[in-house]
């Protein structure tokens, strides 16, 4: 593409008037590069301007104005290279002429005084022309073969209603299921809490009207007796082996090799060649991922609702609250079981169970949590469970004890239903205790709402154990992926599987992957048909956008993909280690083949090739290369005491905007500071921390999202990856003679815009203290 | 370390206190809005958040024996406050009539004063004990009962007879005194102990001389309504009720004063209407009109209160009661004999009823209230 170039700047919202436009021109100008100004581009006059010059033929545009997070759908011109240069909020809002003041006439005569503030601008337009002359205009990825069909893993009432939401809208489906029935666990229960309006009693459930509305539809394959031995591919051309359960098929996906075969007998690990050996020997019969079944069926996306099983106590596990020390203490599972046949008996003996205690928290050393695996459902189900005593009989009695009663959303009216029956008795509390009493058992509990120690008798005591995730026991997706057949366990889910719980529901660490119902979270038969359809939607998202090229998340709709300079790759694997969605496979040397459906376009590989091979159309090693390079460092040559130059490169996700809020709220931050947004801190290549500071920059932060327990990373790692690459470069620093300190990395959520200047600020001081970059000059 | 409290839910109970005007009382979710809200409750153990937990679970001894439901006075703050509508300010009350019934002996006779099918039977009891006693009088010669008065002016005594009058009243106003007393016997050991047990006191025993001072403290607030005009919701209730207790201390005093002169000293009634007693009477009377008026009034016009047998009965029999005694004495000076006669039947019978009912009511509040608030006076809770 042979490029023209327009830059355009305008002097709208307050730019006009905080800086010296004139010599805002200059810059583009000595470049050779046609400048022009409007006091609103945003307005018809001004975008007319832009309009007709694209139309003229100018396809690289510069347009210095706003945040490129307003607006986004005015600057927005087919076929053209766009670069949105922040001098609104990034420069003149948040570096206020009544805090950072302009020079006087008098004051511009001394060559040696200097406007930060219009230095910043002019930095900023040069980063942008640096940018645009350094990107490509993406084009889609398509695929050589491509399917649009829906594979639904569990035909439980999950399954179905996702089968049944995609089939509406015209989509193919197959349902799997493991059993030889479908209805999952929702088909063996006496009754079921309500799923809709008044939503105060219980209902049958609605498991056998899933199934006659799924029969309805022409569309949906039901495959019973049936597991998934492997998935291969990527979205929109998955292969997928289907096999009975129990079969040994040369398609049942290589398992990674266990931790305790990597290492000898001492504990060392094995060299890599080693490994591999060990690695085939233990996948005999098995074929590599990368060879793609004849057979296979073709999808496009899966849906897992592979659902749960209950949770086993361990031998022993709650003595204290007599599991088995007696045959009358048993599981909430073990009771639904009971109940669906008929009246509920004690175990022990056969006689009615006319006082059951039903206890929510196992107490101990456990605090007040729940039993685990439970949630809101278990607190439906003992509300649920209480009421069958009192169905089967007249003078029955239930107690529930709990230390947290969740009946969200309109299930209050559940709550309160079961609340008014005169013989359902419901009380915070720590159950301490239970033991025999002759035929019967004694519960006791402390903390109760009807004081400090109480003791109840009963026939029988239910705990309200969890839903144990189907992913907890084995992968069930098997997916052909190097990273492993299983979602990637980072620890925090208990074998839930999810990639980011509140903000993407149903996204798991693998692209074209959904996950709904309880094999994500427990839930109620209403809230998993209500994920159904959320997997569902997800499912047709990710197969339309892989047919048309884009990204399906989180950066939908992004052309661009990564490209790999293979000639140079070292096969050192670190892409395909860290890539968090398991995008990249090798082959047994090592080299990387991406799939590039099964990317998110987060840059992680970017960010760890230590060969630079790795870049997108619009956002590579070069493109932020240059843009660091564009910016003008001050030496001593220039001014007798020359400004501080500091490179923050910002998460745009989070940090990016959490800067423009704090903008437009009026806070300001060091004018030393040169910005570049990043598609996400994982992206971040060292390489652009050296340029940084071997042109004399005086430190580098970044700025990106909150990592561990509670991360906040759009693409789950990146600002962990980050961090872990920052340690190391502190290493290198030193043997510069450069202070570790001159390199730093901060959190920050979306919300916490108030917390941004302070972070910016302090670590400009910190530098300042350091003193100036020693290299500056050279 | 305190002993483990055996929690035995009685759902027959529960039931009870429902039907006693408790009916939103399964409602209750424990958040304890209404221990904040009430502005009479103490800061030690608060009511009345407990009280509706014990409710919902049908524990009868941690509620009848409990002397915090009545130091309640049904303000209604916590009712309008309560987020799920479990009225707690009528949940009280429910209990505090089941207690009530709890105490007084004998059951027969709660049952048939709390049980509105039965109040024709009751009020046929005086009109029976009249004519018996009256009849059987006769046989000794004594005219106590003239079915068939006459004579120039209206004289009540003609008809029934002073003597016979207080025959039946007398007899029927110490046998409630004496159910009272038994009563409360019981209903002091329990609340203490229930004090006890809750940790409301750090007194072991009851020191008779140190309650009798406690009861003369309070004596003044009951008697100037302090706790009722703390209240936020019903603080216009004071005024309604303070005429009904007033109106009633008035008669009480008026019917004492002609009791010893119509016995110590001989005269007999009717009085001149200047005598300045006769004017304390009228005024108690008035003021008892009013105030029985207004409450009916109030419990009427307040539909997100629940308004129960119990609450009626006593409502409708004070207005009964002074309206009858007002009539027939208006009726006796503007000569309408036959109606006269026939309303002081009424009034009597209404007299009767009242005595008879008073332990065994909403009546009996006066005494298990004031027992209530000098035992918390006692016992220094705060």
């Amino acid at each position: 593409m042979d490029k023209k170039y327009g830059v355009y700047i305008c002097t709208g919202c307050g730019i006009g008037e905080a800086l010296d436009v004139k010599a805002l021109c200059d810059v583009p100008e000595e470049e050779g590069l046609p400048v022009k100004t409007h006091s609103c581009y945003c307005g018809k006059e001004g975008l007319e301007e832009i309009k007709k010059d694209v139309a003229d033929g100018a396809n690289t545009l510069v347009i210095a104005a706003c945040s490129r997070r307003v607006n986004f759908d005015i600057f927005k011109f087919e076929g053209c290279a766009v670069d949105r240069v922040n001098i609104r909020e990034g420069v003149v809002w948040s570096h206020p002429r009544s805090e950072f003041p302009a020079l006087t006439e008098e004051e511009k005569e001394d060559e040696d005084n200097f406007d930060r503030v219009q230095m910043m601008a002019e930095d900023y337009i040069r980063m942008g022309m640096a940018r645009v002359e350094k990107i490509k205009l993406p084009e889609a990825y398509k695929l050589d073969n491509f399917s649009n069909r829906i594979l639904v893993i569990g035909g439980g009432v999950t399954g179905l209603s996702a089968a049944i939401d995609a089939a509406k809208v015209g989509y193919d489906v197959t349902i799997v299921e493991k059993e030889s029935y479908l209805g999952g666990y929702a088909a063996k229960v006496r009754k079921q809490t309500p799923v809709g309006m008044p939503y105060d009693s219980l209902i049958p459930s609605v498991v056998q009207s899933k199934i006659d509305e799924m029969e309805k539809y022409p569309g949906i394959t039901v495959k019973t007796n049936t597991v998934v031995a492997r998935i291969a591919g990527q979205p929109g051309d998955f292969t997928v082996t289907l096999k009975k359960p129990g079969d040994k098929i040369e398609f049942d996906v290589p398992y990674p090799l266990p931790p305790e075969m990597k290492v000898d007998e001492k504990g060392n690990e094995l060299d890599a060649e080693k490994q591999h050996e060990l690695y085939l020997e233990y996948n005999k019969g098995r074929v590599d991922i990368l060879k793609t079944d004849p057979a296979g069926e073709k999808f496009g996306a899966v849906i897992l609702a592979a659902g749960w099983r209950p949770y086993k106590p361990a031998a022993g596990e709650f003595a204290h609250l007599g599991f088995g020390e007696s045959p009358d203490v048993i599981t909430n599972h073990q009771f639904e079981e009971m109940a669906a046949k008929g009246p509920v008996l004690c175990p022990s003996d056969g006689r009615p169970a006319k006082s059951v205690v039903f206890i929510q928290s196992p107490g101990g050393d456990a605090g007040d949590s729940d039993f685990s695996y439970a949630g809101a459902v278990t607190s439906m189900v003992a509300l649920k469970q209480a009421k069958y005593v009192r169905e089967d009989y007249e003078d029955g009695k239930s107690y529930v004890f709990y230390q947290h009663m969740r009946t969200p959303g309109l299930n209050e009216n559940f709550y309160k239903s079961v609340q008014q029956d005169p013989g359902i008795f419901l009380t915070k509390g720590e159950v301490t205790a239970v033991s025999k009493n002759g035929s019967g058992l004694i519960i006791e509990a402390d903390n109760t709402l009807l004081g400090e120690k109480i003791q109840v008798k009963a026939d029988m005591v239910v705990l309200g154990t969890g839903m144990v995730p189907a992913t907890a026991d084995d992968p069930v997706v098997n997916l052909a992926y190097r990273q492993g057949p299983a979602f990637r366990d980072i620890g925090l889910f208990e074998g839930y599987c999810d990639s980011n719980f509140i903000c993407f529901p149903y996204e798991t660490q693998r692209t074209g992957i959904y996950a709904a119902g309880a094999v994500r979270r427990s839930m109620t038969i209403e809230e998993s048909m209500e994920d159904a359809a959320g997997a569902a939607l997800k499912a047709i998202q990710c197969v339309e956008c892989s047919n048309r090229g884009v990204a399906v998340h989180p950066r939908s709709g992004d052309m661009t993909f990564p490209d790999f300079f293979f000639q140079r790759c070292t096969q050192c694997k670190r892409c395909t280690d860290e890539c968090p969605f398991g995008a990249l496979d090798d082959d047994e040397k090592g080299t990387p083949k991406p799939n590039p459906t099964r990317c998110r376009r987060c840059g992680t590989c970017m960010g760890a090739c230590p060969e630079r091979i790795i870049g997108f159309a619009d956002y590579n090693i070069d493109s932020i290369g240059s843009m660091v390079k564009s910016v003008k460092v001050p030496s001593e040559d220039d001014y007798s005491e020359p400004p501080f130059r500091i490179l923050g490169l910002v998460c745009e996700n989070d940090a990016f905007p959490a800067l423009d809020i704090a903008a437009l709220k009026g806070l300001s931050y060091s004018a030393d500071v040169r910005l570049i947004p990043v598609r996400c801190l994982g992206s971040v290549n060292v390489i652009w921390i050296k340029d940084a500071l071997s042109q004399g920059m005086d430190g580098v932060f970044l700025l990106g999202c909150k990592h561990g327990d509670d991360y906040q990373c759009h693409f789950v790692k990146g600002s962990e990856l980050a961090e872990i690459r920052m340690k190391k470069i502190g290493d290198a620093l030193a043997s510069l003679a450069l202070e570790e300190e001159r390199v730093a990395q901060f959190e920050i959520a979306i919300d916490e815009y108030d917390k941004v200047p302070q972070i910016i600020n302090e670590f400009v001081e910190s530098v300042e203290a350091l003193g100036p970059n020693p290299f500056k000059g050279f | 370390m305190t002993e483990r409290y055996m929690v035995e839910p009685d759902v027959g109970f529960i039931n009870e206190v429902i039907g006693l005007g408790g009916q939103d009382l399964k409602k209750c979710y424990q958040c304890a809005t209404c221990a904040v809200a009430c502005p009479i409750s103490p800061d030690n153990k608060p009511f009345p958040r407990k009280e509706m937990i014990a409710a919902s679970w049908g524990l009868k001894d941690k509620l009848v024996g409990n002397a915090d439901i009545w130091l309640c006075h049904n303000c209604g703050d916590c009712s309008t406050l309560c987020p799920r509508g479990a009225k707690p300010g009528d949940v009280l009350a429910a209990v505090r009539s089941y207690a009530i019934q709890e105490y007084a002996r004998p059951k027969k006779l709660a049952d048939m004063i709390n049980n509105p099918k039965k109040l024709p039977v009751l009020m046929a009891i005086p009109v029976v004990l009249f004519l018996v006693i009256g009849l059987m009088a006769k046989l000794f010669g004594l005219h106590w009962l003239d079915i068939t008065p006459n004579g120039d002016s209206i004289v009540h005594a003609k008809f029934i007879h002073s003597t016979l009058v207080d025959v039946v009243m007398i007899p029927t106003f110490f046998f409630s005194i004496g159910v009272f007393a038994l009563g409360l016997r019981r209903f002091m050991a329990d609340i203490h102990k229930d004090a006890l047990i809750c940790g409301k006191t750090d007194k072991e025993k009851i020191d008779p001389k140190g309650f009798v001072e406690a009861l003369v403290k309070v004596i003044p607030t009951v008697l100037q309504h302090k706790k009722f005009t703390e209240c936020g919701e019903n603080a216009e209730r004071a005024t309604s009720h303070m005429m009904v207790f007033f109106g009633f201390l008035g008669l009480f005093i008026v019917t004492n004063i002609f009791f010893v002169v119509m016995y110590g000293f001989g005269i007999h009634g009717p009085y001149s209407q200047l005598n300045p007693v006769k004017w304390l009477g009228n005024i108690a009377g008035v003021s008892l009109i009013i105030g029985a008026a207004l409450m009916i009034k109030d419990r009427i016009t307040k539909d997100d209160q629940v308004s129960a047998y119990k609450d009626w009965f006593i409502v409708v029999l004070a207005l009964a009661l002074g309206l009858t005694g007002m009539l027939t004495q208006m009726t006796r000076i503007g000569g309408a004999a036959c109606m006269s006669y026939s309303i002081y039947l009424l009034h009597l019978i209404c007299i009767w009823t009242f005595f008879i009912s008073l332990p065994f009511s909403k009546f009996a509040h006066i005494i298990y209230r004031t027992v209530a608030m000098a035992y918390m006076e006692y016992s220094g809770r705060k």
